[in-house]
């Protein structure tokens, strides 16, 4: 039975919270300004030309990944086939700019949705099987375009591969090429973080995590899954594409054998896996991790295989050791730190006795009332007043 | 099926409307005919219960009924209108909910979570909006207290126990606000006082004017819970009528003994 001093003390957790909440908020606003100043200064700290093309790698990397992550990390749907998009992305890029000799930004928005439009038929198709089906799928798109764009000589320039116009003017010369495209990058990847996000606290968003969780469950309770695989499949298909088409600006230049690969497939997987493909910044973190890993072997260690090797065994100890990703292995350590919840009412017995001498001779009737009204596995004593007194004294 | 009218007890005395109805549903899986020619009807705002031994296509029939298999022939419909062979989720927003066999949640997602999953409107506005809009939140809540687990909001779905899972895939299909809800086994697996609990639910529910259709092997909760029951074996029904009539039917007997 509720009295005064419990009106207070639950009416402090509720304020308590509200605080905590909005400090939570504060931290997570500092964390996200000091990580876009990182980056953002990050061409001027960059100690020559060639560190900063290294940067840029790496956040072509993450908006790869991060484009990746609204298949992956919302559906659950793991695609090794990625790479076809960014290569389309690219290549439609690279041949419209060629052969219409529209502004090149506007050829890499075009051919964002010329991909995306494609993207429907595509995932109409493959959407339809799941698991290690939807896999095979995946992947063997990205080996007919290899062999489409290969062959295709007159119009591809097939494995001679494409020279790609610079958007900008020969007065610009290469370091400061790079800095122009290491912030059109962040850019890029700035907006695939947005819109992640949006979609994220949405309703929409809610309905593609429960499509990762359990399809049929999800589809039972209402959820269109086909349409929302498919949106979430096509704007994934999209930001792909716009990073192979930023890619293809930066770089001038495109390979078939590079483009259509089975490994840059592999690597938005890879980098979304190790930072976490159920967090905003999983794919980004990764992208870092991994970007900087292969820079730094095929700098050591030149042509030879071993950066595939040291990426396979990164791949196996992620899996090992953390299933989830970085960002939710860490998390959870912080929360270890934390007061620990349970999923079981707390009661003192201080409170149990205090509730027992209020509640007097009704006591019998409350018992009953409990049980009928929202009984629980535990004694009859904890009505919700009980909790939120507990509760907020754990706080 | 013509024994619903011999034997209408006093609960089904004044005249019911359907629910969900069936006439000549098949599936067969091979040469397994997991229902074979299942004509039901259910009764708007009673509870309906289905049993029948292991293997008798109770599961089956459930899946054919709200869209997760397609059935070979027959037809299904709710409230009058055909639903036969259309989509889970539009026979879901048409206000059929269910639960399913050994309970299915989201483990990697929170309580509240699992709650804000139903859809009951795919308007793109609404859609695009905050999942957590505050009077969604409020209903979500409302909903887990009915339930009794509203303290476990913010836990993650697989950490609560199997009994608290059960109550959350519960609260889960009331977000959807179903007309008609059916449960495969609610009981299964989880302990008498919950048991209980489960049963003051579907009571509550059911006086609100919610229709269940449930299937259970525990058959004291079935006959103290149900107003219309129906028995399946082999894949169609065998004998329906109220507890009391379908507890002394020789055919019942035959098909839970073998005799």
């Amino acid at each position: 039975m509720p009295s005064a001093s419990d009106t207070t003390t639950v009416t402090s957790a509720a304020t308590g919270d509200t605080t905590r909440r909005r400090g939570s908020m504060l931290l997570k606003a500092v964390a996200l300004a000091v990580l876009a100043a990182g980056v953002l200064s990050f061409p001027s700290v960059a100690a020559n030309p060639f560190i900063l093309s290294v940067g840029v790698v790496i956040m072509s990397y993450a908006v790869l990944a991060t484009s990746w992550n609204f298949v992956g990390g919302f559906t659950g749907y793991i695609s090794l086939g990625h790479a076809a998009y960014s290569g389309l992305g690219g290549y439609a890029t690279g041949l419209l700019v060629i052969h219409t000799g529209i502004n090149p930004w506007l050829a890499m928005v075009l051919a964002g949705l010329v991909v995306a439009a494609l993207a429907v038929p595509i995932g109409i198709a493959s959407l339809r099987v799941r698991g290690a089906s939807f896999v095979i799928v995946s992947i063997a798109l990205v080996l007919i375009l290899l062999l489409v764009f290969q062959s295709w000589g007159s119009f591809t320039g097939g494995s001679n591969g494409l020279r790609v116009p610079r958007p900008f003017g020969p007065e610009v010369l290469r370091p400061e090429q790079h800095e122009r495209f290491f912030y059109l990058h962040a850019l890029l990847l700035g907006v695939a973080l947005l819109v992640w996000w949006l979609i994220d606290r949405s309703r929409f968003g809610t309905g593609l995590k429960a499509i990762r969780e359990d399809e049929d469950k999800a589809q039972a309770l209402g959820v269109p899954t086909f349409t929302y695989k498919l949106i979430a499949f096509v704007v994934s298909a999209f930001f792909t594409a716009l990073g192979g088409g930023l890619y293809a600006l930066w770089f001038g230049f495109l390979d078939p054998i590079f483009q259509f690969s089975i490994l840059v497939g592999s690597y938005m997987v890879l980098m979304s896996l190790l930072g976490g493909i159920r967090s905003l910044f999983g794919p980004f973190l990764g992208a870092v991790i991994v970007g900087y890993a292969v820079e730094y072997f095929k700098n050591q260690y030149g042509d030879s295989q071993f950066h595939l090797v040291a990426m396979g065994l990164l791949l196996g100890l992620v899996v090992l050791f953390m299933p989830d990703g970085i960002i939710p292995a860490a998390t959870n350590l912080v929360e270890r730190f934390r007061p620990q919840k349970t999923s079981i009412r707390e009661v003192s017995a201080a409170d149990l006795a205090e509730q027992r001498r209020t509640a007097g001779p009704e006591a019998g009737q409350a018992d009953q009332q409990a049980r009928t009204d929202d009984g629980t596995d535990i004694p009859s004593t904890d009505t919700p007043t009980d909790t939120s007194v507990t509760e907020g004294a754990r706080r | 099926m013509t024994a619903t009218s011999e034997t209408a007890g006093p609960s089904t005395a004044a005249p019911s409307t359907p629910s969900l109805a069936t006439v000549e549903l098949r599936k067969s899986f091979g040469g397994v005919h997991a229902v074979d020619g299942a004509t039901v009807t259910f009764h708007h705002g009673k509870v309906n219960a289905l049993i029948g031994p292991n293997g008798s296509g109770k599961t089956t029939f459930f899946n054919c009924v709200t869209g997760m298999i397609k059935p070979d022939s027959g037809s299904v419909s709710y409230r009058g209108a055909d639903i036969t062979g259309k989509a889970p989720h539009r026979i879901a927003r048409a206000g059929v909910g269910r639960s399913f066999q050994l309970c299915r949640i989201f483990p990697r997602m929170t309580v509240m979570e699992n709650m804000l999953v139903a859809v009951r409107s795919t308007s793109l506005r609404r859609q695009l909006s905050s999942a957590r809009n505050p009077e969604e939140l409020d209903r979500a809540r409302g909903l887990l207290a009915r339930v009794g687990i509203e303290h476990l909001e913010h836990s993650l779905a697989r950490d609560i126990s199997y009994g608290q899972q059960k109550l959350l895939e519960l609260a889960g299909v009331l977000m959807a606000d179903p007309d008609t809800i059916m449960l495969d086994e609610p009981a299964g697996g989880v302990n008498p006082a919950l048991i209980d609990r489960i049963a003051n639910l579907v009571r509550s529910l059911n006086a609100e004017g919610k229709t269940f259709i449930v299937v259970e092997h525990n058959m004291d909760l079935v006959m103290s819970l149900s107003d219309h029951v129906v028995v399946f074996d082999r894949g169609r029904p065998i004998c329906e009528g109220t507890p009391s009539v379908v507890q002394n039917d020789p055919r019942v007997l035959e098909a839970y003994l073998g005799i």
